[in-house]
């Protein structure tokens, strides 16, 4: 199955350094307990991985379902999304920092989050801004609003680098 | 596991080949020396318990099963060796989980992070700044202040720190070396890293 | 994340041995790894953590001091006589 993978800069894990081979298979061993397995994103899980450069992959073998990933035994990258480079992210960013701002730009309490997404935009940090907003979200409407907030993000993205699944 | 050349190793020791034996303590010498000095009171006790550590890897050769490796065993017996001599000098060690937790404090200081109040609460207030220039870290400068931080560590932390990432050995064999629980043992490293690394951070600022 | 699910700093901090020695539950690793995806400050951390681990590996091994080197060998020599 097709899926996606931020990495690095140069293609390599953001957590294990590993240098990716373009187009060649990565095995991972079984996928016990999340520790082994290639890891990759659905659609919706593209706003808690935001990274450098973005990668679509193809899986194979068992596939597990995490809550925030795919686990499989196998994977490779296919092609790289040169679309998600520092523009678009930043329109990700104001596109959040707007609906942030909206919701609750004039709350007490909340509205601070505005401004450290605004910083966060200018320093392009784009995970934190995304994270920012999804907390800002969290304090005001629960958890429930958090959820909405990350399906808003991985929506935009879904729209924006016109991925198939959602 | 002993692997064949450490039994040819054992086979040669056995036989009296002196050459065998000056290769082995010129390998394991300067560690075990290194790792003795953290359990007594002075560099010539160190030296003591060196000397008596190979006398009884030699008087116990006729016993090494191979079940696991030679560098481990040897290790093993210095650490045993050595904590022998620093209970005798009144010295004892505390490795149990609870004396680990005393006289150190977190990884990294409370102010360096948000208050409970804040919009990212527990968030660093000041962020970590990267270590340019990796050649820096491997510098005799550096290096010696890594040293001079593992000597300002509790014995126990710099015992632990000093088999895993001086030495190299693995959790298990130091676990078994030093009779920890892999909890004890993970605690116990991690406060030396934090410590280390506090240090580190200090000078590369 | 949600709240209920976060990892902060201040923590993260405490699980970074256990993170490198694979000991955190499969739980904590996704919520160590949620984190950094998205905190460069943790990222940076673990970083320098894995630079001091590599750079202690550097700590040079002396020789030993040369009478006791001397004194070795008598012990050897002495065992053999034995």
């Amino acid at each position: 199955m097709i899926a996606y993978k931020f990495l690095a800069a140069g293609g390599i894990g953001p957590f294990s350094g590993f240098r990716w081979p373009r187009g060649e298979w990565v095995e991972a061993g079984g996928v016990e307990e999340c520790r082994r397995g290639v890891h990759a994103c659905r659609a919706r899980d593209l706003p808690y991985w935001l990274g450098q450069e973005l990668w679509e992959a193809e899986l194979d073998g068992e596939i597990v379902e995490h809550e925030r990933k795919l686990a499989a035994s196998r994977g490779r990258l296919v092609r790289r999304r040169d679309e998600w480079a520092p523009p678009l992210a930043d329109a990700f960013v104001g596109d959040l920092l707007r609906r942030t701002r909206g919701a609750l730009g004039t709350i007490p309490g909340v509205s601070g989050y505005v401004a450290d997404i605004e910083r966060f935009r200018a320093g392009r940090r784009v995970g934190l801004a995304a994270f920012a907003a999804a907390r800002a979200a969290e304090h005001y409407g629960g958890a429930p609003a958090y959820e909405r907030e990350r399906a808003r993000q991985a929506a935009w993205l879904t729209e924006h680098l016109r991925l198939d699944d959602a | 596991m002993a692997t064949s050349t450490e039994h040819a190793v054992i086979e040669a020791l056995r036989a009296g080949d002196e050459d065998a034996f000056r290769a082995l303590v010129a390998e394991l010498g300067p560690s075990m020396l290194r790792l003795a000095r953290h359990y007594v009171s002075s560099a010539a006790v160190a030296e003591e318990v060196v000397q008596e550590a190979w006398l009884g890897v030699l008087r116990g050769l006729d016993r090494f099963e191979g079940r696991s490796s030679l560098r481990t065993w040897i290790f093993t017996i210095l650490t045993n060796t050595a904590k022998t001599r620093g209970v005798r000098e009144g010295r004892t060690l505390p490795f149990s989980s609870l004396a680990a937790q005393e006289g150190t404090g977190p990884a990294v200081e409370p102010d360096r992070f948000l208050p409970d109040d804040s919009r990212f609460p527990g968030h660093w207030a000041v962020r970590p700044e990267r270590w340019e220039g990796a050649e820096r870290l491997l510098a005799r400068e550096t290096l010696d202040v890594i040293e001079r931080a593992i000597a300002r560590l509790p014995a126990a932390q710099a015992i632990v720190l000093t088999m895993r990432d001086v030495e190299g050995f693995d959790s298990a064999e130091v676990c078994n070396a030093l009779d920890l629980t892999e909890t004890n043992q993970r605690v116990l490293l991690h406060r030396a890293r934090s410590a280390v690394r506090r240090a580190l951070e200090e000078y590369m600022r | 994340m949600r709240l209920d699910r976060e990892l902060p700093c201040v923590e993260v901090v405490e699980l970074v041995t256990a993170y490198l020695e694979q000991r955190l539950s499969p739980l904590d690793t996704e919520r160590f790894e949620e984190h950094l995806a998205f905190c460069d400050g943790c990222s940076t951390y673990l970083e320098q953590m894995r630079a001091t681990v590599a750079a202690t590996g550097a700590v040079a091994d002396e020789t030993l001091p040369p009478e006791l080197e001397d004194k070795l060998l008598e012990v050897f020599r002495d065992w053999k006589r034995r």
